[in-house]
């Protein structure tokens, strides 16, 4: 072989192995890995591996597991999957099939073999005309007991409730649930009749008698009997139950391993006040094949080898689950307890847009659990509700006249732009700063990408009508609708002046206490009295170093109504015999209350911070002189620091009150609007009707607008007082 | 109008001592100028008659009151400070009604007040600007005219003429001693500047190290300063000081040939003021370095052996350096060689 053909050879060589991946594999036609999204932890992550490893054994494609939390996982596959970015397969529950059907999310499985899997599961995932994905497990909530305690569950929720009251007392608790969740009660719902669909597949009306009755009989077992701890979250009842505080937990199979005491597992009660047994929503998870998969077929048959009577077993053993295949049978009591009460239990709906259902239903349980609405009131407020976040979006009006004023005004704009070219002077100027708009270039290329863009784009969709993944121009009437208070009236907490309200309140009372609180922390730290003066500044300024949503979250557990330190404290210093119960998110005073502690306690070092440094270039020896000349603390301050510290102070308020007026993580991590959303601000409130309220992003964009406005001319009107120094 | 009087008074830091021991009585009408090199305790001593310093121990009296645990807005001095310290947000006017607001007089009194006060300072056309509109020899006439406002028992001036240039220095010296003479209050005056000193005291202390040296009218100090710092310190050039030793009724400076007709015994040190020389004849021989010029005067930098000496003529013109020039002390001091006091 000549020389020059050993070379090519080896040009060749090097080529091929340059070859991107993917065609190297078309190539081979040969799969050696496919990649699966789940948001599975501990005992079920493991099953999940076995079991992925066993696959490989045998087919000798390896599965790539990739673990997501569960609070990402639904953005992440939502995000990703339509690009291109996602995975061949995911673990996911049921419930959100129609809203990813609809997107592209996960692809129709009709071919996929249902061989022995219980037919009731395999509704599951059924929508449309489609089949898509398997089922590969299920979970419900059911009766938890204390064995060392309980022998025999009740099956009855009397008998519950006259056991429970036997061991509560003294910190201690018969029962133990997150009571003001929808999902809690549902079981005790359903049992009456207040399901969201009926037999027919029609909404029951959220008003119907037997919502009312519901309410009631939660309201009376969670509250009235006194048998179950006030606000509980998860993690208090599993701390309950841990500490054996609890004897009888409501929860899923989850829960079981999440405590570290014995722990028995009973169907939920026959409701006695309804006749009828608890029905809790089952979930089923399901193992979906990923719109866009890379290797779809691959895909395909490890889905159904995962359902399937072997991949089950492995589950079922190893994993803990409780399976969908009917050909594995268990003698393990919990998954039994998970299996009778699946008989009973209803399908949580895949109807995608029932968000502002569970989120009418929601306020309503917290308003009577509260006391603050009867159950009948609740349930009517609750429909009334549902009729206006689930209205169909307004009719579609025709964007003609919306594209002649805007080229219009665009035309002006640019004409006003130009006009000066005709300046020969101007022109000039130009040339020679042309190097000059050449440096800036990059700047304003990303000020556009990343901020103007954006900005279009939001302005943009407020125009439009958002339902479902599609978009309707509407013109202007999101904003007539705002602005108007159409479906509310002003008083109501949903109406957007009742919320500018709350906001502008909100925004005045955090500025007078961080320039209060900051202003006076100054000053002190200025004191020559004062030791150790570095430490002091530096321990002053950590709330602000801080990320303020881990604050938020400490201080909204410190107002907890049982647990809290807030109450506690306040139990110590007033010497209270029993515990002081002040329930900081039941009325608007002292839930604003709180988020302003809480942004109070973010917002005063910043001030403070300004002011240090503003005093600084106050010469002591002007309040010397006000000093000798006789005035006294106040007249100084009043007279002398006061109108120095004015001007350095004065940007720092003007930017301090537009944080404050869009404190988002506060508002929505400490009261989150509660009660019923009377101290929601505005943008907390645009948030809501985005993202829980059937996603009327069209809505929320327009409030997003109307925030800029109200601050834009904010910000206008305090320059201009500022500059003719009115302030 | 008050005495002030200051009794075994201590001013420390922690382990720094500012004033240790002042003993002192300031009388009625008096003007009494504090001077002495930096960080002598000069402006501690001011800022503790106004109450802007705490007292470590001893008393402090105005008039027959003791003061030390009385709240400055409530002794009744005014102050001018060295930065004048007028607030910059207020106009002159309010500037110098800041005190007589504070008492809550009347908007007429306050008129009136401050009118009076703008005569003798000549600010009348000034009232309505702010301080950043005035020089600083303005600025300095509105701090005293807050200061006059008030008709103080005791005024204290930190510093007053040390931010103004040479000629508007003189110009005030003499407005203050005219100011003076017309309010026959009682003023406090620190200063670094011994010219200053000198030119407006009815009586001096010099203050070194938190000690009072010496307590005098100017001539007293000039004349007879007790011992070699004050005698340094006071009068410029500086004093001539020159170690000598005393043969009876004659002396020699050490390492130079010649003797003087100064009685003394043994070793001391001779002070020569640069005045007090006769030059072109006498006993010593002195080799001229440099000749600073001061116009119609000069200054002969010399060394007489080791020693640089300064001595002043009034024709300059016949000295030239290089030369060598004879001198005879016409007026000496003589001082411990050990403690640098005063020898009688």
């Amino acid at each position: 072989m000549s020389a020059a053909r050993v070379s090519l050879l080896r040009a060749l060589l090097v080529l091929a192995a340059l070859l991107p991946l993917p065609w190297r594999q078309a190539i081979a036609a040969q799969v050696d890995e496919i990649v699966l999204w789940h948001a599975y932890q501990g005992r079920e992550e493991a099953g999940l591996e076995a079991a992925a490893r066993t696959w490989t054994e045998q087919s000798g494609v390896r599965v790539k597991l990739v673990a997501i939390p569960f609070g990402a996982f639904a953005s992440k596959v939502e995000t990703a999957i339509p690009r291109g970015n996602g995975p061949d397969l995911f673990i996911a529950a049921h419930d959100s099939i129609g809203k990813w059907s609809a997107m592209g999310v996960v692809e129709p499985t009709p071919q996929l073999s249902a061989d022995g899997l219980r037919p009731e599961l395999m509704e599951a995932v059924r929508w449309g005309d489609q089949r898509w994905g398997l089922p590969l497990a299920y979970k419900s909530l059911v009766l938890l007991y204390d064995p060392t305690v309980i022998q025999t569950p009740p099956t009855t929720t009397d008998a519950l409730i006259a056991e429970a009251h036997k061991y509560t007392g003294g910190g201690r608790y018969g029962l133990a649930y997150q009571a003001s969740e929808t999902y809690y009660h549902a079981p005790w719902a359903h049992a009456f009749g207040a399901t969201p669909f009926d037999a027919e597949g029609r909404l029951v009306p959220l008003d119907s008698d037997a919502h009312v009755k519901a309410y009631a009989f939660t309201a009376r077992i969670a509250r009235d009997e006194g048998i179950v701890p006030q606000q509980p979250t998860y993690e208090s009842v599993q701390r309950l139950y841990n500490e054996g505080n609890a004897v009888f937990v409501i929860a899923g199979p989850w829960f079981v391993s999440d405590v570290d005491r014995p722990i028995a597992a009973a169907p939920l009660p026959w409701v006695s006040d309804a006749g009828a047994p608890a029905r809790p929503f089952l979930t089923v998870d399901v193992a979906y094949v990923a719109g866009q998969a890379q290797h779809p077929d691959e895909a395909s048959a490890f889905t159904t080898w995962l359902a399937g009577p072997e991949g089950a077993r492995i589950r079922q053993e190893q994993g803990g689950q409780a399976v969908s295949s009917a050909l594995v049978p268990t003698d393990d009591p919990l998954l039994k307890t998970l299996e009778v009460q699946s008989k009973t239990a209803l399908l949580m709906p895949m109807n995608p847009g029932l968000q502002g259902l569970w989120e009418s239903e929601a306020k309503a349980l917290r308003r009577v659990m509260r006391g603050a609405a009867t159950p009948s009131q609740a349930a009517h407020e609750a429909a009334l509700y549902w009729e206006v976040v689930s209205r169909p979006s307004p009719p579609a009006v025709s964007p003609w006249p919306y594209v002649v004023v805007m080229v219009a005004v665009l035309l002006g704009a640019l004409g006003w732009l130009l006009a000066p070219l005709r300046d020969p002077d101007f022109r000039a100027k130009l040339r020679r700063h042309a190097w000059d708009y050449v440096w800036i270039g990059p700047a304003t290329v990303a000020m556009v990408l990343l901020v103007l863009t954006p900005f279009v784009v939001g302005a943009g969709v407020a125009f439009f009508a958002h339902d479902q993944g599609e978009f309707t121009f509407i013109g202007l009437r999101h904003f007539t609708d705002i602005l108007f208070a159409r479906d509310w009236p002003l008083s109501s907490p949903l109406s957007f002046f009742y919320t500018l309200g709350v906001t502008l309140l909100w925004t005045v009372t955090n500025l007078i206490v961080h320039v209060g609180l900051g202003i006076a922390l100054a000053l002190i730290l200025r004191e020559p009295w004062i030791r150790m003066r570095a430490g002091w500044r530096a321990a002053l300024i950590l709330p602000w170093a801080v990320p303020n949503y881990i604050t938020a979250l400490i201080w909204r557990s410190m107002f907890h109504v049982q647990d809290g330190a807030i109450n506690a404290l306040i139990t110590l210093v007033s010497g209270a015999k029993d515990p002081v119960q002040i329930d900081w998110f039941g009325s608007f005073v002292t839930s604003f209350g709180a988020n302003l502690i809480t942004n109070g306690w973010l917002g005063f070092p910043f001030m403070m911070v300004v002011t240090l440094g503003a005093l600084q270039s106050i010469p002591r020896d002007l309040e010397e002189a006000a000093e000798v000349d006789g005035a006294s603390w106040a007249f100084r301050f009043r007279h002398v620091v006061w109108p120095l510290l004015k001007p350095a102070l004065l940007p720092a308020v003007i930017l301090g009150s537009v944080w404050t007026f869009n404190a988002f993580n506060i508002i929505y991590l400490v009261s989150a609007g509660e009660p019923d959303g009377t101290t929601e601000i505005l943008i907390s409130e645009a948030y809501r009707w985005a993202f829980t309220r059937g996603n009327r992003y069209g809505y929320a964009a327009a409030y997003a607008l109307i925030i800029f406005g109200v601050l834009l001319a904010y910000s206008r009107a305090a320059n201009r007082l500022v500059g003719r120094k009115v302030l | 109008m008050a005495t002030v009087r200051f009794q075994n008074l201590r001013k420390s830091y922690g382990d720094t001592h500012v004033l240790t021991g002042i003993d002192l009585v300031m009388e009625e009408g008096e003007y009494v100028v504090l001077v002495g090199p930096s960080g002598c305790g000069k402006s501690t001593m001011l800022r503790c008659i106004a109450g802007l310093e705490d007292i470590s121990s001893g008393d402090l009296f105005i008039g027959d009151r003791r003061v030390n645990d009385v709240a400055p807005k409530d002794r009744n001095v005014a102050m001018v400070f060295q930065s004048y310290a007028l607030y910059p947000h207020m106009t002159v006017r309010e500037n110098m009604a800041f005190a007589l607001k504070v008492a809550k007089r009347s908007a007429e009194e306050i008129r009136v007040a401050v009118d009076e006060a703008a005569r003798m300072l000549d600010l009348g056309h000034l009232l309505d600007r702010r301080p950043s509109q005035l020089s600083g020899g303005q600025r300095q006439r509105v701090a005293m005219g807050r200061a006059i406002v008030r008709r103080p028992d005791v005024f204290l001036f930190d510093e007053p003429l040390s931010n103004l240039d040479a000629s508007l220095r003189t110009h005030m010296r003499v407005e203050l001693m005219t100011l003076h003479k017309q309010l026959g209050t009682t003023m406090v005056h620190v200063t670094h500047d011994q010219v200053e000193a000198l030119t407006l005291a009815d009586r001096l202390v010099v203050l070194n190290k938190g000690v009072i040296q010496q307590v005098g009218s100017p001539r007293e100090l000039f004349d007879r300063p007790i011992n070699t710092f004050v005698a340094t310190f006071i009068g410029s050039p500086s004093m001539n000081l020159l170690p000598a030793t005393g043969h009876g009724a004659t002396s020699t400076v050490d390492g130079v040939e010649g003797t003087l007709d100064v009685p003394s015994d043994g070793a001391f040190t001779l002070g020569i003021r640069p005045t007090d020389f006769t030059v072109g004849e006498g006993p010593l021989e002195a080799d001229l370095i440099v000749v600073e010029s001061l116009g119609s005067e000069a200054m002969l930098h010399m060394d007489l052996g080791e020693h640089r000496i300064v001595a002043r003529v009034d024709e300059p013109q016949s000295f030239q350096s290089g030369d060598k020039v004879r001198l005879r002390p016409n007026k000496v001091h003589r001082f411990s060689a050990a403690t640098g006091e005063r020898l009688p």
